[in-house]
């Protein structure tokens, strides 16, 4: 018997079961349950469990009995079956073990239950004690529990079909008084509580708000199509709706039901609570787009990988083919401004796709582009390009945009203030969200491949023809922001500079001789060396920095001098290039090329020579009212500085960690200060240009002031002089400052070296650009797209909902640390895009379910914020009760939810000439709305002396479930065992 | 002993107007030394020293800003991840102590950790005595004391801060201002 009869054990107990007991306010929700599930122990070991609860013997003496005749706990909402079918909160249950046989034969079990009443007796065990037989699916147990004096059966019928005598109270109230065979007469009354179950599955009415976007019309793809993360379910997530009603312990001579008659009306009923059933998984098309996009980052091809097949011949020099391609475009005399369609075309003509083969097709990517780049529409002449159709539509949702993402800022500053992401709408944040839109509707990988080699393409164009990149914050990049970010505003950093060389070239329409900066042959002997490496000079070691604010005259720019010394070839590009500016810009620069000519015939100027009597230059204001300490009256005037140079966070990780490589020394401390040095020896070189005979005593007055130390001294007369000095840590013979002071030449800002070389810094982020396989693509894209996502679900208007909020306050957390992890880990992020699809859900479900309710809602006296709140409830809990059950504003608006749904099942199933209007609308207000239950369910109880009409009385109870393929009687039956 | 605990690298960063006393500072704790003729920092200034706190030991990468308004746009870039930053001004100047908001500003615009611990420390509170030995002399000493303890104190107070008075030059409170704000850092990651 040990083995064959080896059994799980399993105990399950609620805390509120002393004696005496108090009614638990929500008895479902406080129940509670230990299943034991693994533990395997023999029926021996058993009974040294039992006797612990023998101390409890006292206080529990009648738990099992209160349990069963107790209404508070009828009907728990989520709760083991045993609780739901015997009312009980405390058990044991003995089932067969997972490679055990079932129990299948009547004589097993019981010999089984007779232990079982063996083992209570010998313990004094009153928890009942249930064995579980035959299949498991049938869950069918039979238990015993023993209490002094009494003992009681919980016997089970199971059918698959329910027997049409036994279909109705009348039949069951039978069933029960035959099992009881009452010994007094006449019987005492049978308690009887009745609940119906009525499901709602037809939402065919209410207008689910999500349309499922098509996706295979490739026609009518409009703009917003790129700019918005799509949200929302694909299918109603909220399959049924099942309304209970409830009639709680009436007398059974209060209520008949049988088969022809029938009391029990769900509009009577004073008890009514609904649940719903949640669509499993459904189709979120927020959740779709982020979970594909995310698996992008495990991607390993490369670019070239993906896109080799469809590429004519393989791309070798990007430098090279784009200049090609530029040049192709100028072959046409005239051309327009640099619209998007000429950049769209240099682009593709420099993939050389094959037009079939590409996996963005081209007018769907001039679109993407447009959008990624409106401000190359602006400036478009094109029209055949450009869709004037769709540059409207482009404008009307900008501006509709604009709105909502203010109200969404207020919401949400606090909230985004720690992303590392990219502002709301920058170019940054529309290509994540584009990229995620492409990767997942048009194509794939190989899709985002092409959008983003057209991206870098689009990038390098704009470097190369001074075009800022639009929706970028301007200045230095900001570390808050994402590295993508920063180094796109870095490109723009670089193009802003060489715009301001470029405006400075085409200003000099009178250019001044008499201060050169080098002579123009110096700087071309100096380029030829390096020809080969990119016609822009730029990179020159004698490369000058002209000032932007300078409003003296431009010195010659050493770019134009390349014209003179450069091969013919570089001439013809620097034609073309210049052939693909701006019109506007045409005269100017025709006038220049003159000009260039002019200055190259004047070449012989001597160059500037460095005298103590120089002409003061590089003035930017007067400083206060300092004046020079060395010739009284002259004023101190502050100079024009370099910008220091923009940095990304890389750079500045790699600059520190090369400082802190120097190691604490002094020398290396000494070291440090030197390589920081040449922003201080720019200034100084600044200040001496703007201040001819200055000292450092007055550069250190503007720019250290706390070093140079006043002192009042009263002379013999009284009189109060004011003499400075520099601090004693400035008068150090051979100290950095001074050190720098000496070797500081007066040299105005825009002669100077300069700090940040613009051309330099510009390759080196298209290089970076350039080298991203598509997976680095998404990967550091995610912070923006998980910015975008959570913008979406803000956007819904959802928050009040509490699991909403949660989840919410988890998200935001677990972004902010994966978007400021040095590293970005696509773990972090799938995890995030997980939460943002399951945030997703709830709100699509809320939705739902409040389109629903709203739209019977009409006359019905309720407030928005109680039906909202109804929703939310909805969600979280397992069942919820409406208030006032059918005659309560939700009973009404359920009631009318049911009445639709019977009103078209009605007429959908009368034939035509059947129908007949008048007779569904006269009985609308009917019981008729709600159809037939889909479960009944009885719980009958009574108290009656058994077996014995001398035995005590003893409570006895049946429940009873009535499905469509599933009967089932549950019965309690005492006896009395000591007067029988 | 070296293997009792993890090392822990910190960054601590200081920042204060120019001529505070910021590299003095971390001269004494890091050398015990302290130097009246240390030139002015250029850019940033960097140096490492190891203690140990509440037993453990934690490894503190210290980096020295200029305090010159021209330098501010060059160093904030080192103010990024930093876990402490110790935020120096001189009793003795009235004005080094009212620029503390604007550098607080500067912090929180730059640094990237919002929880970072900040310390504020009243430097050169040896000047206190100025060596006047008559009363009477006292106004005519230009180096006594501007800001009173109190004044400081409620400052940080304010600004959530730790606070303390100190000086390079006689050792005072130096070796506490660091070890305190590295015991708050370590309790917050």
């Amino acid at each position: 018997m040990s083995n064959s009869c080896s059994l799980l054990t399993s105990i399950s107990s609620s805390p509120n079961t002393v004696w005496p007991r108090v009614p638990p306010v929500h008895p479902s929700g406080e129940q509670k349950e230990q299943q034991d599930g693994s533990a395997k122990e023999e029926l021996s070991t058993k009974e040294d469990n039992g006797t612990k609860d023998n101390k409890d013997q006292a206080e529990c003496c009648s738990v099992a009995w209160q349990d069963m005749m107790s209404v508070e706990n009828d009907f728990p909402s989520r709760t083991h079956c045993l609780s739901r079918w015997y009312g009980l909160h405390n058990f044991i249950v003995l089932s067969p073990g997972p490679q055990m046989d079932e129990i299948t034969t009547e004589s097993r079990l019981n010999l089984l239950l007779s232990s079982v009443t063996i083992a209570l007796n010998n313990t004094g065990c009153q928890t009942p004690i249930f064995v579980q037989a035959h299949q498991k699916w049938r869950k069918l147990f039979y238990g015993r529990s023993e209490f002094p004096g009494f003992s009681t059966n919980y016997e089970m019928v199971h059918l698959k079909t329910v027997p049409q005598q036994y279909s109705h109270l009348a039949g069951l109230l039978d069933v029960f008084k035959a099992k009881l065979s009452s010994p007094v007469s006449p019987a005492p009354p049978v308690s009887v509580t009745v609940r119906f179950t009525y499901l709602l599955q037809d939402w065919v009415h209410y207008g689910w708000p999500q349309a499922p976007p098509d996706f295979d019309s490739n026609s009518d793809i409009g703009f917003t199509d790129f700019g918005d993360l799509p949200f929302g379910a694909c299918e109603d997530p909220v399959s049924e709706l099942h309304l209970s009603a409830t009639w709680p312990s009436l007398s059974e001579e209060m209520i008949v039901e049988d088969d022809v008659y029938s009391d029990l009306d769900p509009l009577q009923a004073p008890h009514w609570c609904i649940r719903v059933r949640m669509t499993d998984s459904p189709t979120c098309l927020l959740g779709d787009f982020l979970l594909d996009f995310v698996q992008l980052c495990r991607k390993t091809e490369s670019t070239n990988q993906l896109l080799s097949k469809s590429l004519l011949s393989p791309t070798s020099e990007t430098d090279v083919d784009v200049s090609q391609a530029l040049s192709r475009l100028t072959e046409p005399a005239p051309i327009p401004l640099p619209s998007l369609g000429t950049v769209v075309t240099s682009a593709t003509s420099k993939l050389a796709m094959k037009p079939e083969e590409a996996p963005i097709p081209n007018d769907l990517l001039n679109k993407i582009l447009l959008f990624l780049f409106p401000d190359a529409k602006s400036d478009a002449m094109d029209v055949d390009k450009v869709d004037t159709g769709h540059g409207g539509a482009s404008d009307d949702m900008s501006s509709s945009k604009s709105d909502s993402s203010q109200t969404l800022n207020e919401q949400s500053k606090e909230m985004f203030k720690q992303f590392k992401s990219a502002p709301v709408d920058s170019l940054p944040y529309r290509l994540a969200v584009c990229m995620c839109i492409i990767n997942h509707s048009y194509g794939g990988v190989r899709a985002v491949a092409h959008l983003w080699q057209e991206f870098v393409l689009e990038m390098r164009f704009r470097w190369e023809n001074s075009i800022l990149i639009p929706d970028l914050a301007a200045g230095s990049p900001n570390m808050g922001c994402s590295l993508l970010f920063q180094k796109l505003q870095m490109l723009n950093c670089c193009i802003e500079r060489k715009k301001a060389h470029e405006a400075l070239q085409s200003e000099s329409s009178t250019p001044s001789n008499d201060i050169l900066a080098s002579t123009p042959m110096e700087v071309d002997t100096e380029d030829n060396k390096k020809e080969q490496k990119e016609c822009s000079t730029s990179s020159d070691e004698e490369e000058f920095f002209e000032c932007v604010e300078s409003s003296d005259e431009a010195s010659v720019p050493p770019r134009d001098t390349s014209i003179g010394g450069g091969g013919d070839a570089k001439l013809r590009r620097r034609r073309s290039k210049r052939a693909m500016d701006a019109e506007k810009r045409r005269s100017s620069m025709k006038q220049k090329s003159d000009d260039d000519q002019s200055l190259l015939e004047e070449s012989d100027t001597p160059s500037f020579t460095d005298t103590l009597t120089h002409q003061p230059e590089g003035r930017l204001r007067p400083y206060n009212d300092l004046y020079l300490l060395n010739i009284p009256g002259e004023q101190l005037y502050v100079p024009i500085t370099q910008e220091p140079a923009p940095m990304t966070e890389d750079m500045l990780e790699e600059q520190a960690e090369v400082l802190a490589k120097l190691g604490t020394s002094s020398e290396g401390a000494h070291l440090r200060a030197r390589m920081q040095s040449a922003c201080l020896l720019s200034d100084m070189e600044a200040f001496k240009a703007a201040n001819p005979a200055c000292t450092l005593g007055d550069f250190v007055r503007w720019y250290s002031p706390r070093d140079w130390v006043e002192e009042e001294t009263v002379d013999d007369t009284g009189k109060v002089t004011v003499k400075g000095q520099l601090s004693q840590r400035m008068q150090i013979p051979g100290n950095m400052w001074l050190e720098v002071w000496q070797s500081a030449k007066p040299v105005p800002c825009r002669r100077q070296r300069r700090l940040f070389d613009d051309t330099k810094e510009a390759e080196k982020v298209l290089h970076w650009l350039a080298a991203m396989k598509p997976a680095d693509v998404a990967t550091r894209l995610m912070p923006m797209s998980v910015h975008a996502a959570i913008a979406t679900i803000i956007a819904q208007g959802e928050n009040h909902l509490p699991s909403l909020q949660t989840l919410l306050g988890q998200i935001t957390m677990k972004a902010t640390q994966a978007m400021r992890a040095p590293h970005m880990d696509c773990h972090r992020f799938e995890e995030l895009m997980n939460k943002l699809a399951q945030a997703e859900m709830i709100i699509t479900r809320a939705q739902s379910l409040h389109t629903k309710f709203n739209e019977e809602r009409h006359d019905v006296d309720i407030s928005d914020d109680a039906l909202s709140s109804f929703v939310s409830t909805l969600l979280d809990q397992p069942e919820v009760d409406i208030v006032g059950a059918a005659r309560g504003p939700l009973g009404i608006i359920i009631q009318r939810l049911f009445a639709t749904a019977q009103k078209s099942a009605g007429l959908f199933n009368l034939s035509e000439d059947e129908r007949d209007g008048e007779e569904y609308t006269s009985r609308s207000s009917g019981s008729s709305d709600f159809p037939t239950p889909v479960g009944k369910e009885y719980i009958l109880r009574t108290t009656v002396p058994r077996p014995a009409p001398w035995s005590r009385p003893s409570p006895q109870r049946m429940y009873c479930v009535l499905l469509k393929d599933d009967f089932r009687l549950a019965g309690a039956y005492s006896t009395d065992t000591t007067f029988q | 002993m070296d293997d009792q605990s993890i090392l822990t690298t910190l960054k601590i960063l200081i920042i204060g107007e120019s001529g505070v006393g910021k590299s003095s500072l971390l001269l004494r704790f890091t050398d015990d030394t302290f130097d009246p003729e240390l030139s002015a920092t250029i850019g940033v200034d960097f140096k490492v020293k190891t203690i140990t706190v509440d037993g453990n030991k934690a490894k503190l990468a210290i980096w020295d800003t200029a305090g010159q308004e021209r330098f501010r746009t060059l160093t904030p870039s080192y103010y990024r991840g930093a876990q402490g930053v110790i935020l120096v001004y001189d009793v003795s100047s009235k004005q080094s102590f009212t620029q503390l908001g604007n550098w607080l500003n500067e912090l929180e615009t730059f640094s990237t950790k919002h929880d970072i611990v900040k310390m504020l420390v009243g430097n050169k509170i040896d000047k206190d005595q100025c060596g006047v030995k008559s009363y009477w002399l006292q106004d005519q000493c230009d180096d006594r004391r501007e800001i009173s303890r109190d004044e400081g104190l409620k400052f940080a107070r304010k600004h959530h801060m730790l606070f303390i008075e100190a000086s390079a030059k006689t050792k005072e409170g130096v070796q506490c201002a660091f070890e305190e704000l590295v015991e708050k850092v370590s309790k917050t990651i």
